[in-house]
């Protein structure tokens, strides 16, 4: 019989995981968020949409050939976009929601191909209207061709900030200052790191040169510490991290602008794969909490999955081989994954894929975060932007004794408002190791609804027959 | 739809293209504020890919609709979101 697989996530990883199973003769549901595929990295604008990328013409060939790919075989996938995974459970169900109802699949395999969101540090007034993710400024930029602020402050730490900084300026805006937490060089002591990365360095190079001519004054070692405004942002504070993490008092700088763009790494979007019972690890550089995997993806629930970013950042590259591993993977039998077969089969993506993964060392050196960073949190910081939680209320629940992040929820409510804790729950946790100098043991639990869901569209349930 | 249209937000004309988000053509027109939460707190677009929810408000009556989601329309009525207040819309 044909084997079901339902991959979650139409991005890098996923597209690729479609096609090879697709190849493979497996019945193939592709849920995304998205209006279009492409996930994140690789994010379409509206077909009307006509206009400039600001990309290099590099990455967006490597990003057209993957989603030409997954064109090709869409008439055979029952593709779902603009739908929401809002629960999966151990025993293989998935329950979607799509416009004004919901659905619950049970297919023989799941990948969860789920991405990474960004990482946040909070710091005074960085819920003023203006401060944004990185990222997010980035999205306003390419998919929607909006310049998502005239005079721009970028910051933050690994290479997106740059790219960034690099775009608004193509785009015609004008960037007031590029603070890097640490200098890109750390990635020097990666010699054999750069040069199987060495394409992707070249256009990393190219966004530098953007930045270097437009003189951008960059500011190295300094974060930003407080925002300023009141109903829009007016300006940002930035101030000196020194050599053992603290703040260099009388380092401080104003600079006006009317968007701050941050970005401090990433976090996996790992909540799904935890709802599955799959055994977890945290490891802040890859995400925070990550699904424990094999060279095939596999979980530790048998028929789950998870490939690309959201078992551990690794960038669309990498992601792209293993989707293609994970989908050759999902689609035969367990038995067969062990098998001598597959992994000939697969040799030249899995040598690939080394080989784009040793390029993630070098990254790996700009995304750690010194633990002092922490300290630009003061009390007074909203932490959790959904429910109003200051960090002086979520010191307090810690020096309870409440440690895990489960005990801190029931205290302060951080983490239970719209966002399900997407924005805040990983800085808690880092913050809490800060503190304690002992990072939770546990995420904090997730649970359905991973999305807020309308109790209609619930009562609009549609079962798949069984299988 | 035509290529090029307008909504309003707070009663004000904003211009929009077609395939546009609502928070991309609000944040083109200079808007940076979306909601004033429960706390008093000004609110705008933070993730801009549908995690955080910051950017959520009120259009055509319907409270808590994510700006940054949701593809601008000719003719929308976007209102800016205040503490619970949004909900009386209904």
């Amino acid at each position: 019989m044909q084997r079901s697989i339902v991959i979650i996530g139409a991005g890098p990883a996923g597209m690729a995981a479609a096609i090879e199973a697709v190849r493979r003769g497996c019945r193939v549901t592709v849920i995304d968020e998205g209006p279009r595929p492409g996930g994140q990295i690789y994010r379409q604008p509206h077909p009307a949409l006509h206009g400039e990328d600001f990309a290099e013409p590099s990455e967006l060939a490597r990003k057209h050939r993957l989603i030409d790919g997954f064109q090709a075989v869409i008439d055979r996938i029952d593709y779902r976009a603009e739908a929401n995974v809002y629960a999966v459970f151990p025993n293989g169900e998935i329950h979607l929601a799509q416009g004004d109802r919901t659905e619950v699949l049970r297919p023989d395999a799941m990948i969860i191909a789920t991405g990474v969101r960004e990482q946040a540090i909070p710091f005074p007034g960085w819920t003023i209207p203006g401060v944004m993710f990185a990222g997010g400024a980035q999205s306003i930029l390419k998919a929607q061709r909006v310049l998502p602020g005239r005079n721009v402050v970028v910051a933050g730490c690994g290479p997106l900030p740059r790219v960034v900084a690099a775009q608004i300026l193509r785009a015609g805006g004008s960037v007031a200052a590029l603070a890097s937490l640490r200098s890109l060089r750390a990635m020097l002591r990666y010699p054999r790191s750069l040069w199987c990365g060495r394409d992707i360095l070249r256009e990393g190079l190219r966004y530098e040169w953007t930045v270097l001519r437009a003189r951008v004054p960059q500011f190295t070692g300094y974060v930003p510490v407080r925002a300023i405004g009141g109903e829009r942002l007016e300006a940002v504070a930035l101030a000196r991290i020194d050599a053992e993490d603290r703040i260099v008092s009388g380092s401080e700088r104003e600079i006006a602008c009317d968007l701050l763009a941050i970005n401090y790494g990433f976090v996996a979007n790992s909540e799904l794969a935890a709802m599955t019972g799959a055994e977890m690890r945290r490891d802040p550089v890859i995400g925070g909490w990550v699904a424990v995997t094999d060279a095939f993806g596999r979980t530790s629930v048998p028929g789950v999955f998870v490939a690309g970013d959201s078992a551990g950042l690794r960038g669309a590259l990498v992601a792209e081989c293993d989707g293609t591993i994970v989908g050759a993977a999902a689609a035969v039998p367990s038995t067969a994954v062990d098998g001598a077969a597959l992994k000939t089969n697969l040799a030249a993506t899995m040598a690939r894929r080394t080989r784009h993964l040793e390029f993630q060392q070098a990254v790996r050196a700009t995304l750690r975060l010194p633990d002092g960073i922490w300290r630009i949190v003061t009390d007074d910081t909203l932490v959790c932007r959904c429910e109003n939680v200051r960090f002086g209320e979520i010191r307090e629940a810690l020096e309870s004794g409440h440690r895990s992040l489960n005990a801190i929820k029931r205290n302060v409510r951080s983490g239970m408002g719209w966002c399900g804790g997407r924005t805040c729950l990983h800085a808690i946790a880092s913050l809490a190791e800060a503190a304690t100098g002992q990072a939770p043991a546990e995420m904090m639990t997730p649970r359905p609804m991973a999305r807020p869901v309308p109790f209609a569209a619930i009562a609009r349930q549609k079962r798949a027959a069984a299988e | 739809m035509p290529s090029e249209f307008q909504f309003t937000f707070e009663g004000k004309p904003v211009a929009a293209r077609e395939g546009q988000s609502v928070a991309a053509a609000l944040i083109a027109a200079g808007e940076r504020c979306l909601r004033v939460d429960e706390a008093g707190n000004a609110k705008g677009v933070v993730c801009g890919i549908g995690f955080c929810w910051e950017c959520r408000c009120s259009i055509d009556g319907v409270p808590d609709i994510r700006a940054c989601m949701t593809p601008a329309r000719p003719g929308m009525i976007v209102r800016r979101q205040r503490g619970l207040d949004g909900c009386s819309d209904r």
